[in-house]
């Protein structure tokens, strides 16, 4: 490994003689991720950096609701600054941490992936990104008008939404609303770039089945981002209408109807849950090949039962509104559909879990976190089946139960198998290795973290403690102080991941181009990548994840280097004899 | 690759008696700790105090079981792998390069798809048994002309509407819960309840959304709005409830709690008889103690907040809430 | 081996810059029709919105209005909807390199549309009820509002082009503007008949 990285440094400098590009991802070159860069690598990390900073800030939110909910009282915080934390808080980490850090990886990844130089649109690229922290400031700012921050929940249900206290026209939920439709308009640009860069930019040879299947659940989760952002849109347009120009289309008082507005709202937010899971799913099938030696399990079916959760996903969002007097026939129909899609997602678990039998497990970082994002993930679907049926969720709808289940999702999928790609690929991204001991660390507390914190919410739930409320019956501090403890601990288990990131970005040990000696194109060219990816669009001619056969990936040099062409790096990689 | 092949099958042979003995001795284990913990998960629910609490607690009873064998198949197999089958510190060599198994691969599409069924079908019919007893709200969508303003008027209104039992108005608002007795004109804010008769509600809305939930009784319906829902169930078991507002309806929401009593027939109608008797006065509520008391030391940190309705004028109010505690707001300045 | 790099680098970067000017060329009608069908899904979640509103009102009409007039919209209708045919005779044209019959039938579709958009504007005029009076106000006014913004968006965009017309080698690199623009005034068109239906002939 160490011979190979001492081969391609040279080259890697060659390979850009642009002194704009001198090497991607070399700290002397920080500058450039402060631009209005049309690099499709630029971007993305530029969209991971972002978002990270907004979980952070999003998590000391919730760390102040922690604080408050240690003790049965409404001490700690005014009662409508606790209301105003925990709508900040879960939209923070929805609209300015998950899909502009999913989007960040698929903007990195997917032209990598694909044997594409750039994503089909970059300019459209670029003002998608820089839209981010522009409605990032509008959130953010809404803390500083009088009356503070929207106070009616993520969901923003009417009338409470529409209540309005202080009476302002720019008021904290009309800058919510603001934002949340800016973030809509950036991902919708942001999914029809990706879309069509999946659809018209593979290079020669990769059929949709040579698709890695990080790609097909990108391509997936961006379906359901045209489908169902623009239904939210909708509900938004006519939200901030009612707030702001008293029109009635949900206000009861004037004969609007509320509960239309909650079929908008989950139409578009049931399936966002896919978009933000999808590509994670596309983690774990990309990691636990590398990791256990073995090629995906199943890849044709796994890949499928994503789009198979696409259009499922589609039909389920009256699961949400159990409670709010949907007929009963509707109850059952949803019921059924919403346990339906569980089918797919079984697929998938038992793929990863027979991929991982039977090989050469190596538990790097990323491997921990791919595992634990795995247990984590089943453990929410289980209590996900729990919720779509139908008598039960009355109990424990829009209880601690919900959260449990859905930050299991969240923080124990979504967010571990973000750190898990990150680990992962960092050292394509920087070209440097991160420090192994404290991403086991990192791992060891986010772990304990979740577990705690999230554990609890579940009996929390089922004794019937609401969701929201800034005080509760002394009868639930038990379960809410481990529950607090836990989210400290959370907190603090970023410290050793923020710690490694700098310091392995700017002097961490060369990686090499492909250190895990993975089988993928983005592991053919150096690390960081060149300004253009590939010298020589590569040719195709395997199925991904060949683990364990001899048979090349591509049938040409992407790197376009003569010297390495023949017989070294990638081919060897590929048979697994690089050390 | 053959080498790798020849050993598996070698190695399947030799094994595959001894591995199906411990797998059913693994599945069996497995099957009675699931069993174990599906008689556990009652103990997590609240005390059942009405019909169709029975029923949702043997479905999640059923659920935790069916749960509990999945989550330990699946991270029992990943844990083997993780403790058993891990690289050797310096081989570089890849695992068996197995990409697929339809058979396998047709099981766990199949397995799921008839444990959804099953679950499914579970689900329903204990839905269609709390259908029969009426639990489920039979809504009538038609709207409310106006909003519920003048609340002694309504309640003559409905007086004519049945003569035998007349449901229980349930008024909600920011932040109160109100109850009234339509046919013994009694208005309350602390719900009774005769035990082992169905209950039978009027739910209306003053303003938001709010839930009617108690967990006791494992029912929850939203209110709408501009809107009056029907909503019935029958507590079975006396005792004193908690019944909470489950949908959030902006500042005071987790204040907007209040009491079930479930009581005897002869115990419920004396009750009503004195409340009868007594002379409405306004209930002590929660917002309006930490409204009027923000207003008050004008030290406050929290923001905008819509104005709580006036505390509901009632023959009878609980105090407020014991387990509720009113904060200290002597120690509000300090923070 | 340093040498035979820089020999062969500068070639492939040029080439690959060459062709990716070009392939963005190719994909901006792939890129603009997936736009559109997400787009269409906002018009579809008002339609909703209006049939929900029209079957679970009580009180539909604002009081004292009888419903709406369909003549005149229906001659807005006719005009917008045969502008499509017009729009699509100017493409052919161009398709042809009669720049003049192209920019002729181009003018004329922009008429028409600015027809229409008059047409609207002078039926907004003459209505009794306005934006907030009630569910059904509000849909009306957001379901012809939101259309007619694209309808005038439609309108810009046809300027710009027929002002591109005129620059010299305009069409060298291919006509996506005006086949996008063309696109995009069908789509226009096939939502105002959906509209049309559901607001004027459903009763």
């Amino acid at each position: 490994m160490s011979n190979a990285s001492v081969e391609t440094r040279p080259n890697s400098q060659l390979a850009a003689p642009d002194p704009q590009q001198p090497e991607p991802g070399a700290p002397e070159n920080w500058r450039r991720f402060f631009s209005f860069s049309t690099d499709h690598k630029v971007i993305g990390i530029q969209y991971i950096v972002t978002a990270f900073v907004f979980f952070l800030f999003g998590g000391l939110l919730a760390m102040v609701m922690r604080g408050e909910l240690i003790t049965p009282d409404a001490d700690l915080v005014d009662r409508t600054v606790y209301n105003g934390l925990f709508t900040m808080h879960g939209t923070i980490m929805l609209f300015m941490w998950t899909f502009p850090m999913l989007n960040g990886l698929a903007n990195y990844l997917v032209p990598l992936m694909i044997g594409a130089r750039d994503m089909a649109f970059p300019r459209l690229n670029a003002i998608a990104f820089w839209l981010v922290p522009i409605f990032g400031v509008i959130l953010t700012a809404s803390f500083f008008v009088p009356g503070g921050p929207s106070q009616s929940g993520w969901w923003a249900y009417p009338p409470v939404s529409l209540q309005n206290p202080t009476g302002n026209l720019i008021n904290g939920q009309s800058l919510w609303l603001v934002a949340v439709a800016l973030s809509g308009v950036s991902s919708i640009m942001g999914a029809v770039n990706i879309v069509t860069t999946i659809f018209r930019m593979r290079a020669p040879g990769m059929g949709w089945f040579k698709m890695p299947a990080f790609v097909w659940t990108v391509f997936s989760a961006q379906i359901i981002q045209l489908i169902g952002l623009p239904a939210l849109t909708a509900g938004a347009v006519m939200l901030l209408l009612d707030l702001t120009t008293g029109t009635s289309f949900f206000d009861p008082v004037k004969g609007g109807d509320p509960v239309l507005y909650q079929h908008f709202f989950w139409f578009y937010s049931h399936p966002a849950v896919y978009v933000i899971v999808l590509p994670i799913f596309g983690v774990f099938s990309e990691i636990f090949p590398v990791y256990a030696r073995k090629p995906l399990f199943g890849y044709k079916v796994v890949v499928v039962s994503s789009l198979l959760i696409t259009v499922l996903s589609l039909v389920v969002w009256v699961h949400h509104m159990f409670a709010s007097g949907t007929p009963g026939w509707m109850r059952m129909l949803f019921m059924f559909s919403t346990m339906a899609i569980s089918i797919p997602t079984g697929i998938k678990v038992f793929a990863w879990v027979a991929t991982v039998w039977g090989g050469k497990l190596r538990l790097t970082s990323a491997m921990l976190f791919g595992l634990g994002g795995l247990s984590t993930f089943l453990f929410a679907g289980i209590t996900g089946i729990m919720l779509s049926s139908a008598p039960f969720d009355i109990h424990v709808n829009n209880t601690y139960f919900v959260v449990g289940h859905f930050h299991y999702v969240i923080n124990g999928a979504v967010v571990m198998g973000f750190y898990a790609a990150i680990y992962h690929w960092f050292p394509k991204m920087t070209g440097r290795m991160y420090y192994e001991g404290l991403g086991k660390l990192h791992f060891a507390l986010t772990f304990i973290g979740i577990n705690l914190i999230f554990l609890p919410m579940h009996p929390l739930g089922l004794m019937g403690m609401p969701r929201r409320v800034a005080s509760y019956d002394p009868e639930f501090a038990f379960w809410n102080v481990i529950a607090s403890l836990g989210g400290f601990l959370l907190g603090v288990s970023t410290l050793p991941f923020i710690l490694n990131m700098l310091s392995s970005w700017t002097r961490g040990e060369q990686a090499g181009d492909n250190p895990w000696r993975a089988i993928g194109l983005e592991w053919l060219v150096s690390s960081p990548p060149p300004h253009e990816n590939f010298e020589e669009i590569p040719i195709i001619v395997s199925p991904p994840y060949g683990y364990g056969s001899d048979e090349p990936l591509v049938s040409n040099n992407p790197k376009g280097t003569f010297e390495e062409s023949a017989a070294s790096t990638q081919i060897a990689n590929l048979a697994g004899e690089a050390n | 690759m053959a080498t790798n092949d020849q050993r598996t099958t070698d190695l399947n042979k030799v094994l595959n008696r001894r591995r199906i003995i411990n797998l059913t001795g693994l599945a069996i284990a497995n099957l009675l700790i699931s069993l174990w913990m599906g008689q556990q998960a009652y103990s997590w629910l609240p005390p059942q105090a009405s019909a169709e609490s029975i029923l949702i607690d043997k479905l999640f009873s059923f659920m935790t079981a069916v749960g509990t064998f999945i989550f330990n198949g699946v991270v029992g197999t990943l844990l083997y792998s993780v403790l058993f089958q891990r690289a050797a510190k310096y081989d570089p060599s890849d695992g068996p390069p197995i990409e697929g198994n339809v058979k396998l691969e047709i099981i766990w599409t199949g397995i799921p798809i008839l444990l959804i069924l099953w679950i499914g079908t579970v689900s329903y019919q204990t839905y269609d048994q709390m259908g029969i007893l009426g639990s489920m709200t039979q809504k009538t969508m038609e709207t409310v002309e106006t909003v519920p303003a003048e609340p002694t008027q309504k309640v003559a209104t409905s007086v004519e509407e049945s003569a035998t039992s007349a449901p229980i108005e349930v008024h909600s608002r920011q932040w109160a819960w109100e109850f009234r007795y339509p046919k013994e004109g009694v208005s309350s804010t602390e719900l009774h309840l005769p035990v082992n008769q169905r209950a039978k509600f009027k739910l209306t809305s003053e303003d938001v959304i709010h839930g009617f939930f108690v967990p006791a009784f494992r029912v929850k319906q939203d209110i709408i709005p501009g809107k009056e829902i029907d909503f019935s169930f029958t507590p079975i078991r006396e005792g004193r409830y908690r019944l909470r507002d489950s949908l959030y309806s902006g500042t005071y929401f987790a204040a907007n709690q209040t009491d079930v009593v479930v009581e005897s027939e002869a115990a419920y109608q004396k009750w009503l008889q004195t409340a009868a008797k007594t002379t409405p006065t306004a209930a002590a509520n929660v917002a309006q103690t930490e409204f009027a008391q923000a207003e008050k030391t004008s030290v406050s940190l929290g923001w905008a907040t819509v104005k709580p309705a006036p505390a509901p004028i009632v023959n009878y109010s609980n105090q407020p809430n014991t387990s509720q505690p009113t904060p200290q707001f002597e120690e509000e300045p300090h923070e | 081996m340093s040498s035979v790099n820089v020999n062969v680098k500068p070639d492939p970067t040029l080439n690959s810059q060459a062709a990716h000017s070009h392939e963005e060329e190719d994909h901006r009608m792939f890129g603009f029709i997936v736009f559109l069908l997400s787009e269409s899904v906002i018009f579809f979640s008002f339609f909703v919105g209006y049939i929900v509103y029209k079957t679970n009102a009580t009180d539909w009409l604002p009081a004292g209005f009888e419903g709406l007039e369909i003549k005149e919209p229906l001659i807005n209708t006719v005009v917008l909807v045969s502008s499509s045919f017009v729009i699509y005779f100017a493409e052919r044209f161009l398709h042809k390199e009669n720049l003049w019959g192209f920019r002729l039938f181009w003018l004329l579709t922009m008429a028409m549309g600015s027809f229409f958009l008059y047409g609207q504007a002078v039926e907004w005029m003459g209505l009794p009820f306005g934006f907030k009076d009630g569910v059904f106000g509000g849909t009306f006014y957001l379901l012809t509002g939101f259309h007619g913004l694209h309808v005038l968006t439609g309108v810009l965009l046809q300027g710009l082009m027929l002002g591109r017309s005129f620059l010299p080698n305009n069409y060298e690199e291919g006509e996506f503007g005006v086949e996008a623009t063309s696109l995009f005034w069908h789509f226009v068109d096939v939502i105002w008949i959906v509209l049309f239906l559901l607001i004027y002939v459903w009763r």
